[in-house]
């Protein structure tokens, strides 16, 4: 049993057995070669292989069988005259070309034949022109670097193809692949003399790795290409709902109102492509490299290059326009006194403050929500930005009650850090003993997040109580707020000592325990 | 080397006006002006006759028609055109007075054999 190619010889469709391919293939580039010098050199060859085509058909008519085989291809050749034949018969005078002075083209292969795992050294070898035993050397120097050289041979094993037939077992040694090589070759198969005891028990299992290793790399390339794909089309569609359904709200969103406005649609484009270009020449690539397509045009690379040089080069250029925004810093404080009372409530308060703008998105009408209140949701500041406020109680030395805010925010320069720490909004008030707190520190609106904080420092003298809102809990600085003394009740209870904030039933709890 | 360089001159020049013959005497394909040169024992391979062909034809010696095949691609049959017909009279002079310039010096060189024999005995 043979493997047979179609070909197309003369505009005839001939079943040719693969050895006798390659003879009639090393043949007609011969003659193809030796006409080269001749200006009809295309009618000439076009005349031979028009008349190899009708002898095909002769030969497959008159045996009456299906593919050509070696022995036919060389009648052919013997009857139509090899290069030899040629040059000695021609015109001597005419043209005397001196012989074919190329180099021979060399390809990598694996040598199979001389191999002591799976021919990549030797193949390697062969390729660079240098001794096995230095690629062999350099390969195990490399594997005691965390195993590298073994890596790295796995994945040439896979990648380089194994010289299987003849005449890539001449361009693998950079023989020339004429008819000569092919005779010798043909006649003196190459003897694997060299190959040793290990080679042979390696062939099963290089086989093995071979075969399935193919098959993992294809269904890894297959797993790069399906994530890549979706991962590319997801980042355009958010692109393209960033930029086209994209509207102030979006803007005032926490990781978003850290851009500039006027940066923000050449950044989101630069960014797009920064991500998006890498992707696609990973997806690109892989699919050439596990399908073996047609290598990328390469204006096409080039082109993607630019672009993504160029979506890089913006991207980084407002990044660092941006962080140079956050430089300076820059505080302001407020004291105010408070009414004395023996025990506070510390609650927090969801009503939200709309500025004028605000109310216009959201077509409030003033009148309508005259003396209602619009409570936010539970966890609305938790998606919107980073905890902002931060709430310290100390024991005040006169007796006064106070609360000092600081606020403190980041701008490119000290007047900017100001001017962001003032647009600010945040609501805190007294009633009676009841002290309302807001759930975070609001950034106006058209105002940037440049880490707008505020610290509020709560001043009572030493034996107030203070009940706190567990909500509150979590913007309680510095202290230890696991002072649950009943788990059903929203708020804890606190008292102030001359060491600090203390828990008011310490003993209750130690008594749980 | 010499000696084969004169051979293949000499061939050279009859091959051309051998074709040139064949070919006068009609419609021709290439496969059979191979098979006539063969049986006169002029022509080893195929291969050489395809260059020669084109390079008579590009000199209006020749020119061709395509013709339908039973088996295979169509086949080039050549004829003469009236610059092939006009050389190849001037190629009729030409052997013939090279066929009476070789006949002339073979019947010198002929009796010189009888002369070594005559002298050996």
């Amino acid at each position: 049993m043979k493997k047979t190619l179609n070909i197309n010889i003369g505009n005839t469709i001939i079943h040719i057995e693969e050895d006798a391919y390659e003879l009639l293939t090393v043949y007609l580039n011969e003659v193809k070669f030796h006409f080269s010098k001749n200006a009809d050199n295309f009618e000439i060859v076009t005349d031979i292989e028009n008349r190899i085509a009708e002898m095909f058909s002769e030969i497959l008519a008159a045996q009456q069988k299906q593919a050509i085989s070696i022995e036919d291809v060389q009648s052919i050749i013997e009857q139509m005259g090899s290069v030899k034949d040629f040059e000695t018969s021609e015109e001597a005078e005419e043209d005397q070309y001196t012989g074919p002075s190329f180099n021979p083209i060399k390809k990598l292969y694996r040598d199979t034949d001389k191999a002591n795992i799976a021919g990549v050294c030797v193949g390697l070898a062969h390729y660079m022109d240098v001794s096995v035993s230095w690629v062999r050397l350099a390969f195990l120097v490399s594997a005691g670097f965390g195993g590298a050289g073994i890596l790295a041979y796995l994945i040439l094993w896979i990648m380089i193809p194994k010289a299987g037939t003849k005449t890539e077992k001449m361009f693998m040694r950079g023989e020339e692949a004429n008819l000569r090589g092919f005779a010798n070759s043909y006649l003196h198969p190459f003897v694997d003399e060299s190959r040793g005891f290990i080679a042979r028990s390696f062939d099963a299992l290089g086989r093995f790795i071979h075969g399935t290793g193919k098959i993992i790399f294809k269904i890894l390339a297959v797993f790069i290409i399906a994530v890549g794909s979706f991962t590319l089309i997801s980042l355009f569609i958010t692109l393209i709902a960033i930029l086209g359904v994209w509207d102030a709200s979006l803007y005032h969103q926490f990781p978003f109102n850290i851009i500039n406005e006027e940066y923000f649609t050449t950044l989101a484009f630069a960014a797009f492509v920064t991500c998006a270009v890498p992707l696609l020449a990973l997806v690109l690539f892989t699919v050439r490299v596990a399908f073996s397509s047609r290598p990328v045009n390469k204006t096409f690379s080039f082109v993607l290059l630019i672009i993504w040089l160029f979506g890089m080069g913006s991207s980084i250029f407002y990044a660092v326009k941006i962080s140079s925004d956050f430089k300076e810093s820059a505080e302001f404080s407020q004291t105010v006194e408070l009414k004395p009372y023996q025990a506070y409530t510390l609650n927090i308060d969801r009503t939200r403050f709309f500025t004028s703008a605000d109310s216009l998105r959201y077509q409030i009408d003033p009148n309508r929500y005259k003396g209602r209140k619009i409570l936010t949701d539970r966890d609305w500041n938790n998606n919107e930005q980073p905890r902002n406020i931060r709430l310290t109680m100390v024991k005040s030395e006169d007796n006064s009650v106070s609360m000092t805010q600081n606020y403190s925010s980041r701008g490119r320069t000290f007047e900017d850090a100001l001017k962001n720490a003032q647009n600010t909004h945040y609501d805190f008030a007294q009633k009676g003993a009841v002290l309302n707190f807001s759930s975070a520190l609001q950034i106006l609106q058209n105002v940037n997040w440049r880490d707008q904080e505020l610290e509020m420092i709560l001043k009572v003298p030493v034996g107030t109580s203070l009940t706190i809102n567990k909500d509150l809990n979590r913007s309680l600085n510095g202290y230890n707020y696991w002072c649950d003394h009943d788990d059903n009740s929203d708020y804890t209870e606190w008292i102030m000592t001359d060491t600090g904030l203390k828990c008011k039933y310490p003993h209750e709890e130690k008594e749980e325990e | 080397m010499i000696a084969e360089n004169t051979q293949t001159q000499m061939r050279k020049g009859i091959l051309e006006y051998c074709v040139l013959l064949i070919i006068s005497r009609g419609e021709i394909y290439a496969s059979d002006i191979i098979a006539e040169l063969k049986s006169a024992r002029l022509l080893v391979v195929e291969g050489t006759l395809y260059p020669l062909l084109t390079r008579l034809k590009n000199n209006g010696l020749l020119s061709y028609n395509w013709v339908e095949s039973t088996s295979g691609p169509p086949r080039k049959y050549y004829v003469l055109t009236e610059d092939g017909k006009s050389i190849l009279s001037q190629l009729d002079t030409t052997w013939i007075e090279l066929s009476y310039a070789i006949n002339t010096s073979k019947k010198v060189t002929e009796n010189t054999p009888n002369i070594n024999i005559n002298l050996t005995k």
